[in-house]
This record gives C-alpha cells, structure tokens and sequence, in this order.
C-alpha cells in the first residue's frame, strides 16, 4: 500500500522509514530509525528527485506508481549517489525505461562505476544549467564534498523549493511526520541532527560553509533534504544557525563534556568527583561520558556541541586506553578543533596517557591544553586531588573567558 | 698565465694608497678613540668616484672592475680597518642589491647617487633573533594600499646612522621561514625610522654600528627591491658579493700589521741584531708573508671570477674565510713581534689586533662559510625528520597578550589592576623592595625607558604599592648605574621566577626576556607599542611612565602600609588560547584532502613551507588528481 505526502503544491513526499538497520553506514547506531526521502514533482512532465535505499524498494516503487497515477516517469535528478539514495535507481530505469536521468559529470561517473545502468539515459548538468518541466524551472548548484564529490542540490526557481541532498538531514523515521513544525525538532531531534551531521558531515565544514554561502543568494521557502524532516522557511534560520556553527567548528554550548576511560573504577570515580567539583561551582551545561559504553558518534556529537572536554584516560599498555584512543583519531578524521581540553591521566607504576594524549591533541587545530593536569595514581589521594582542584579553577576560569 | 695584477691596478692602488696615507692614516688613532666616523674622507672618496668603483658610469659609477674595488677596500683597510669596511658595506652590501635586483626607476633615484658618493648606502638584515640563520626574521612588512607597513628592527648595521639609504629585509608572509622575506629599500628620515644603540665596539671603531628601529614606517609599494618573498635570495646574493669586501678587508688589515711588524722587527735590536734576523721572528716573518700571499691570490681570484660572471660563491667564501682567519694570525704575531710596545694604545698594531677580530664574525661568520663551502662540494644536507614548520612562539612563553585599551590613563591603569585582582593578586601584601630578585614574589623593573635618574622614585614608589622589589633592565644598572648590578634581570643576570613581573619601559630584549621565563604574570609599561616587550606579556599598557606609574601606584595603594606577604606560593599560569597558524590552509572539492604549507607535498616534491599560492598551477589533488582551481581555502 502506497504511504505519500504533499509536500506542497505539485510535489509529494514518497520516501520511506526503516526502523529495522541497527547501524547507519554500517556504523553508526539509529535507535531512533531513519527516513529516506525522495520527491515526486507533478509537472506538465513528471519529475523524480533522487531515489532511495534497496531495503525500502518495495514502498518506493508502490509510492511512485500511486503518485503517477498511470501517468509516465519523464525524468529523474540525481542530487546525491551514495547508495542509501542511489540504490533503486535501476530498478526505476528498468520500469520507465524511456526516463531522462538528470545529474552532473562525476555523478554519472559514480553511478557507472556503482553499475547502475544509466548508459543512454544521460542528460549532463553543470553548475548554473537549468531545466523546465512545464511550470517549474529548477537550476543546479554543485555542493562538492557535502560529504560526496559529486553531491549537488537542485533549486526550483517557481516555488523555492530546495533539494538540498545530505545537507539538512538528520537521524531518525519520520514514522508519519513530514514538516518541522509538526515535531519539536529541539526537544526530540537535536541530538540526532548534531550526531548526523557531526559524524557524517563534520569533517567538511569548510566545503559547508561554500554551501551555505551560495544558499543566502537565493529565497528559500522549503527545504527537501533525503533524511529527516522537510523544513519551512520560518524554522530554517534554526537550523542554519547549527551548520553555521558545526561547519566553522564553533561550540554551541560554553560547557563542559567530561569523557573518561576507566578500568576498575577508580578514573570514573575521579571523573565524577570532578564533575561534582565542576556542578558546585555553578558549572551546570555539563555532560559526563563513560567511553566504553558510549558510541563514539555521540562522542563526536557532544564534542561539537561543547567548548571545553575533559580527556580522563588511564594508561593501557604504556598507550592511551584504545577505546579513548579511538574517539581521540575519530575527532581528529572528523577535523574537530578549537576546543579547550583539560587532562586526567591514571596509571599505577608508569602513566602515560596524559603526555601522549597531549601529543595528540598537538596534531590536531587549534586544541588548547590546559596547563592544570592530574595524574591519578591507582586511585585519586589528597595531592592528586590538590591537582584536581587548580584544574576546577582554571576550567571556570577558561569558561568565564571564553 | 701570470697570477700577477695589471699595471692599470697597481697605478691604481698607489693612487688609493696615496690618498688612505695622507687622509686617514693621521686620523686612524683619534677616530679609534673617539668612535668617530671620518665624514671628510668618505666624501673625498666619492668625489675621487671610489664609491661607485664597480659599477657602470650611467650609474654614476667608475665603471672598473671588481678586482680594483677590492684593492681599494684593501689599502683603506690597511691603514685603517673600519674605514675598510665603510666602502664595503657602502659598495657591496647598500648598492650592489640595487645594481642587481632594482628596477631602472629604482636605480636612477637611488643608485646613482649611491655610486656618485653623495650618499651612503647600508644593509638590515641581522635581527636578535636572526643571525646566522635569517629565518628568525621577525621584522614585518604588511600591504596597506600603495604602502608597506615596516615594523621591528635590526641590529649590528654597518654605516647606520649616518648611511641614508638602506636595504631592509622584512617578512611579508609570515611562518613559512625564509620564503616569506622580502627586501626593501628605506630612506633615512622617514617617519618612524629611529636608530637605537650605537655600539661601542672592540675594534673598526671608525665605521659607525647602529641599531635600526621601524615603527609603522610607510614604505611606499615601488621600494620594493625585487618580487615578495625574494628577500633571501637577494640577501643570499648580496653576501656572495659582500665576502669578496671582506677579505679584502682582512687581506689589508694583515698586510698593514704585516708591514708594520716587519719595519718594528728591523729597527728593534737586541742580542745586538735587529730581532728580525732572530730565527723565530724571521719564521714568523716569513709565514706572515706566505698566509698574506695564499689570502691576497683567493681574494683577487674570487674577484675576478666575479668580474667574469663565473660562479664565484664557493671561491669568495673560501676567500672571506681564510683571509680572515689568517688574518687573526698575522695580527698576533705582528703584536708579538711588537713585544710590551704593541701592546699599548697608539700603536697602529694594537688597532689592528682589535679591528681583524670582526672579520672573522660578521657578513657570514666563518661557521657559516664553511657551511657555505661544505654545500658546494656535497650539495644540500639530507632532509631531517620533523624539520615541519611550526610558528615561534615569544620567548618567555605562551602569554595572554592582553592589550588594555581605555579613553584615559587612568581608565588603562584601573582595567589593569581589576585583571590582577581577578587572577588573585592580593595588592594589600608586600615585600621589602630590597629582597633578592631570585626571591621575590613580585618585582617592578625600570627600563631605559625611566630616563632620567630622579624617575627612579616612581618605581620605587610603584614597588611599594604593589607589594615588591625592585628590579631594571642590564643597562640601567650597567651603563645607567640607577640600582646595584645585582637587580639587573636578564639571561647574564639575575633570574625571576616569582608570580608578578611589572617591565617598565624595558623595550624587551632577548636576554632580558629569557631571564623572566618563569614569572606567572608579566605586565609591559612602554611607549612604544612595537616593543617586544608585549608580544612576551600578560598585560600590556602603552602610555608614558611618568602618567602610568603614579596613577597605578596610587591604585595599587590600599591606605595603610603592606602586610608582610606569607611565604611565596607559585600561581597558576594561564593558559592562552592555542592560535591558527598564519598561513592559510586549502581543501580539495574533489576528495576533502587538505594542503598545509607547514608539511607540503613530500610526494609531489613540494617542501614544506610552500604556501598554496605558490605551487605550480599544474599541481594536482595528491589523493583525487584534481587540479589546483579546484580547491578551495579551508
């Protein structure tokens, strides 16, 4: 059974849910599920705007036949090629074999490469081309690594309505909401737009902040993104307002995220004295983090949101505890920077998390280290408390600084 | 071929030799004495078109040849060292880059009278931090309009103050080393062109030494010599040149002891012979006669080569080196062959003794031309691991480089104290003004800055205020004699590692800097906003002393005298914000792949410290093989 919505005037919504992947990009774990969006725009020719991921191929297919309405499939743009949106585009060439495929040179590259049999339906865009379809005319603007080479976004000159690809996305089904104003994005989808963004986007805000450049030129009314929610012009500035500060690496809260890596106890225990340290002195944005039992992606995803992390990592191995070690290469891969980070090292005959740590953070952009360190030795005493005290003092120091 | 000079050179060097004895030579010892610079001789030497030997007459030059500039440089040296080296620095240094590197415009305005010797040229390349190695250059140079905006300075010019035209290396893109040099030509008189120290040197007491000071100095676009980032290839090129001045100044200052001790050794008898005919003084003669010949045909062939352009870069390192290191040789054994008499002043052989050491040191040290030399045979040392850029920091360390503004002084001076109290200064302990340095907690030190010696009671009273001892800047004990050497703070002096620094009108010279490493807060009192001083401190306040210091001394004052303060506990440092790099970084919208000029591109042979401008235009994405347009900066 068909499963749409009118977007607006001329354009319906026939994406799907899936609440059944555990791991997004086999990677990152959904909880919340996620949606696939694809559009369908109603012209005097018929417009598909990208597709979306095999596993919900069935619905899709049903959606467009029912939005159709017998009438034919004249064309398909291809904004995005990553296969969580590209893999049914076979099978649509194979049902509308006479469809026009509407994408840029590296896409059909990719889509070659992928093996999706376009040969014969290639209809080549560049920057700034348009394309009329009756009452609508869109033109296409190239959005290069957000996060793919080829990504690009499609604009409909007519209505305002941007397809803006991966941008604007987020974690999470729909299950039956399409617009921003039908759910409480910054109660119930926040975390799940930063972790998305962060962990899928994080490393390209350079490339981001191009986009959302290009994107004050024109007049925006809707934007059509293929995960999460359809956004309206009057909630966009919200959320442009986190890009603009994921993509230039700023904080959103002036706060601090505690991460500790703790074997037996004892780190945890220090983390939490510290935490309790930091909550008395009227620090209240405060988050704490065990690492072996949080999944690195909402690390990364706090790491954005907060100005000021607190690395608390045992020795493992005469190394950094793996587990922190690799939310540490995870940070840097995602180009996390300018943050100010405080270091709590343990260890019990020779501690050396908090210089290699340190050496780490060196490599990394604009990471500043706090000169107050503690070593925990086996477990927190009286002087390694003393340390722990200057560093409660110099993170609210920093803090009312920053 | 005979290794013999022309006749025409000879004729000349009798003629130089004619004019060195009859105008200089009387007036070498009074000059020495006096630190005195021979104006009336220099002016003569232009006149005579000795100034502008080497360079061709449209430029107002004498249109020789280089070998007759070096016996020129030669014989002043002879009779008198620095007046040796005024040509030099004069010819080979202040004109040279012109000839070779200036645009026709730039020749006409400033060549020509250089080579006229209506005017004297100089060269700033040397900085506290940039000796050997001209990376350190910290002197900047930034676009504003149709102007460069000079700031920073050098030290040990030759001919400054008297020279007026200076060629003036300057960083126009800062971190990425030598690359980002860029040379200038800046004319004496310009508006924030100031001359400090003018040293009082062991020896070539005649030429003048002094230190060039640039604060926001306009340097109009059409000075620069060159293209951006050239600087260090024209200064590298300018001291291949220069080393042929050199030796030859060495070359003269041995040939004068030389004969000087061979004329003393004939006269001196004892054991009833002229001590010449002693066989030791007579070896020593003769190996005198051998290192002078060997120096004088490496300097002369380098000259030629020079003349010929063929490369000479190797041979005139070769030449500076050895005939200065000889040099030193011959003097000593001239003194020695001069026994107790050459060893008082007067005699021409003690000053030479003292003018021969700088050769050895300065236009490349002979450290370096051994480099210079070694690289010519081997080619370039391999590459080390971890030689990536990385931008200097200042040498006491990561400072929060506060600079407090306000409308008035006392608005300065109260945002000051409120940011002391905060980080927990407690202004109503003190101690003695008299405690060591090495044990104080806190200590104002007075600066040259202080000026005139009654000035001293505001800082006395400043350290009183503020809970602590008193401290200055080297010369303010060693030449001004204000406070006993032993409050001088410094590398040489005493050091300070307690929590409060106050630095007033101390400019902020390296060894000062190193010996207040350690202080916790460090605040600057100066009326020169370029000085060093505030790159390496906390709190800076530009303003005049005599304003500042009792306005804060007054703040500071709680109305009761200062608790005696509990022992000294170290304070936290702060912890400045770890800052972008100043070099501009560049993505690929090919693949994400980033260009950092600090590591380059190993495998497409781009060395670190290229800046992405720079690269090739067809140098491509190293992981996608996009081409260079298609990046953009990060």
């Amino acid at each position: 059974m068909y499963n749409v919505r009118k977007v607006t005037d001329d354009l319906y919504w026939i994406g799907a849910n899936d609440h059944r992947l555990a791991l997004f990009e086999n990677i990152h774990p959904i909880p919340r599920g996620v949606s696939y969006n694809a559009y369908l725009l109603l012209d005097e020719k018929t417009v598909l705007f990208d597709t979306i991921d095999w596993s919900a191929g069935r619905q899709f297919l049903e959606n467009i036949e029912a939005v159709l309405d017998g009438r034919a499939l004249d064309y398909l743009v291809v904004n995005h090629v990553e296969p969580d949106h590209a893999a049914s585009i076979q099978e649509v060439l194979i049902r509308y074999p006479k469809i026009k495929v509407i994408s840029n040179e590296k896409a059909f590259m990719l889509m070659r490469q992928f093996g999706f049999g376009v040969d014969g339906h290639e209809d080549e865009v560049k920057e700034g081309d348009t394309r009329s379809f009756g009452k609508h005319e869109v033109t296409f603007v190239s959005a290069p690594m957000v996060h793919w080479p080829e990504a690009m976004v499609t604009y409909d000159l007519t209505n305002g309505v941007l397809f803006s690809a991966d941008a604007f996305g987020s974690f999470g089904a729909l299950d039956g909401k399409l617009f921003s104003d039908e759910v409480d994005f910054d109660r119930d989808w926040i975390d799940d737009a930063r972790r998305y963004y962060t962990n899928i986007v994080g490393k390209y805000g350079p490339h981001v902040q191009a986009l959302l450049k290009k994107a004050q030129t024109v007049d925006i009314k809707i934007v059509c993104p293929l995960h999460g929610p359809v956004w309206k012009a009057k909630d966009l500035g919200y959320l442009v307002d986190k890009y603009d500060k994921w993509s230039r690496y700023e904080p959103e809260e002036n706060g601090v995220m505690i991460v500790y890596a703790s074997m037996y106890g004892n780190m945890e225990s220090a983390a939490q004295l510290l935490a309790t340290k930091l909550a008395e002195k009227g620090v209240d944005k405060l988050a704490v983090y065990d690492v072996s039992n949080t999944h690195v992606s909402h690390l990364i995803a706090e790491s954005f949101k907060y100005s000021h992390i607190v690395l608390a990592s045992v020795t493992y191995n005469l190394g950094i505890y793996p587990l922190m070690h690799n939310y540490l290469m995870d940070m840097k891969a995602l180009n996390m920077q300018k943050r100010t980070v405080a270091i709590m090292e343990g260890g019990s005959w020779a501690p050396k998390a908090g210089q290699l740590m340190e050496e780490f953070l060196d490599g990394m952009k604009q990471m500043t280290v706090l000169n107050e360190k503690v070593t925990v030795l086996s477990t927190l005493n009286e002087s390694s408390e003393m340390e722990m005290d200057q560093m409660v003092e110099a993170i609210v120091e920093s803090l009312r600084d920053a | 071929m005979l290794f013999r000079t022309t006749e025409k050179h000879e004729e000349f060097r009798a003629k130089i030799r004619e004019f060195a004895e009859a105008e200089i030579k009387p007036i070498a010892f009074m000059l020495d004495q006096n630190n005195e610079f021979p104006d009336e001789a220099v002016k003569k030497l232009g006149q005579m078109g000795i100034m502008g030997l080497p360079f061709p007459k449209e430029y107002g030059g004498a249109g020789e040849d280089i070998l007759t500039y070096a016996i020129a440089v030669e014989e002043l040296a002879r009779v008198d060292g620095g007046a040796g080296v005024i040509l030099s620095a004069h010819v080979s240094l202040g004109a040279y880059p012109l000839f070779a590197f200036g645009t026709e415009e730039q020749k006409q305005k400033y060549l020509v009278p250089l080579a006229k010797g209506e005017k004297i040229g100089a060269f700033g390349l040397t900085e506290p931090n940039a000796g050997s190695d001209a990376g350190g250059t910290e002197t900047t140079a930034v676009l504003n309009g149709d102007h460069y905006i000079l700031n920073g300075g050098k030290i040990f010019i030759t001919n400054a103050p008297k020279a007026d035209t200076y060629i003036v290396f300057a960083v126009t893109t800062p971190g990425i080393g030598t690359r980002g040099i860029s040379a200038f030509i800046v004319e004496k008189g310009w508006e924030g062109f100031e001359y400090g120290d003018h040293y009082d040197k062991m020896g070539i007491r005649s030429s003048t030494t002094a230190e060039l000071i640039f604060n926001d100095v306009k340097v109009p676009k059409e000075n620069l010599l060159g293209k951006e980032g050239e600087g260090f290839k024209i200064a590298m090129s300018t001291l291949d040149g220069g080393r042929i001045g050199i030796a030859a100044q060495a070359l003269g200052i041995a040939q004068g002891a030389f004969e000087r001790a061979v004329e003393y050794a004939k006269e001196r008898e004892q054991f009833g012979m002229p001590i010449a005919f002693q066989q030791i003084n007579s070896f020593k003669i003769a190996d005198m006669a051998t290192k002078i010949r060997c120096a004088r045909f490496l300097v002369y062939s380098s000259a030629e080569l020079k003349e010929q352009h063929e490369p000479y870069g190797m041979e005139s390192a070769m030449a500076k080196q050895y005939a200065s290191d000889i040099c030193l040789e011959v003097v000593n054994d001239a003194l020695q062959i001069h026994g107790g008499n050459g060893f008082l002043k007067g005699m021409e052989v003690e000053r030479a003794y003292r003018d021969a050491k700088i050769t050895t040191i300065y236009e490349g040290t002979n450290e370096i031309q051994r480099v210079v030399i070694a690289s010519h045979i081997l080619g370039k040392a391999p590459k080390q691991e971890g030689s990536k850029l990385k931008p200097k920091g200042p040498i006491t360390g990561n400072r929060k480089k506060v600079m407090i503004d306000g409308d008035t002084a006392q608005a300065k001076v109260d945002k000051l104290v409120e940011a002391l109290k905060n980080d927990g200064f407690d202004f109503t302990v003190g101690i003695d003004i008299d405690t060591p340095i090495a044990l104080a907690d806190r200590v104002v030190s007075a600066g040259k800055g202080i000026g005139d010696k009654k000035n001293m009671k505001l800082i006395e009273e400043l350290a009183v205020q503020a809970g602590a001892a008193v401290g200055s800047s080297r010369p303010v004990a060693e030449t001004l004699k204000y406070v006993p050497l032993d409050r001088y703070v410094g590398m040489s002096g005493q050091k300070f590692n307690g929590n409060l620094y106050i630095a007033c009108g101390i400019s902020g010279a390296g060894q000062h800097l190193k010996g207040i490493k350690g202080a916790t807060t460090i605040v600057a009192i100066n009326k020169n906003k370029n000085a060093p001083i505030f790159k390496n401190a906390d709190y800076g306040i530009v303003g005049d002393l005599m304003e500042i210091l009792p306005l804060l001394a007054n703040a500071l004052d709680n109305g009761e005298p200062k608790k005696p303060a509990p022992p000294m506990q170290k304070m936290r440092k702060a912890t400045p914000k770890k800052e972008a790099p100043p070099w501009k970084l560049h993505v690929c919208q090919g693949c994400g792949y980033e260009y950092d000029p600090a590591v380059g591109d190993p495998e497409g042979g781009v060395s670190p410290g290229t800046l992405f401008e720079a690269l090739p235009e067809e140098w491509i994405c190293p992981d996608c093989g996009e081409s260079k347009d298609e990046f953009i900066e990060s």
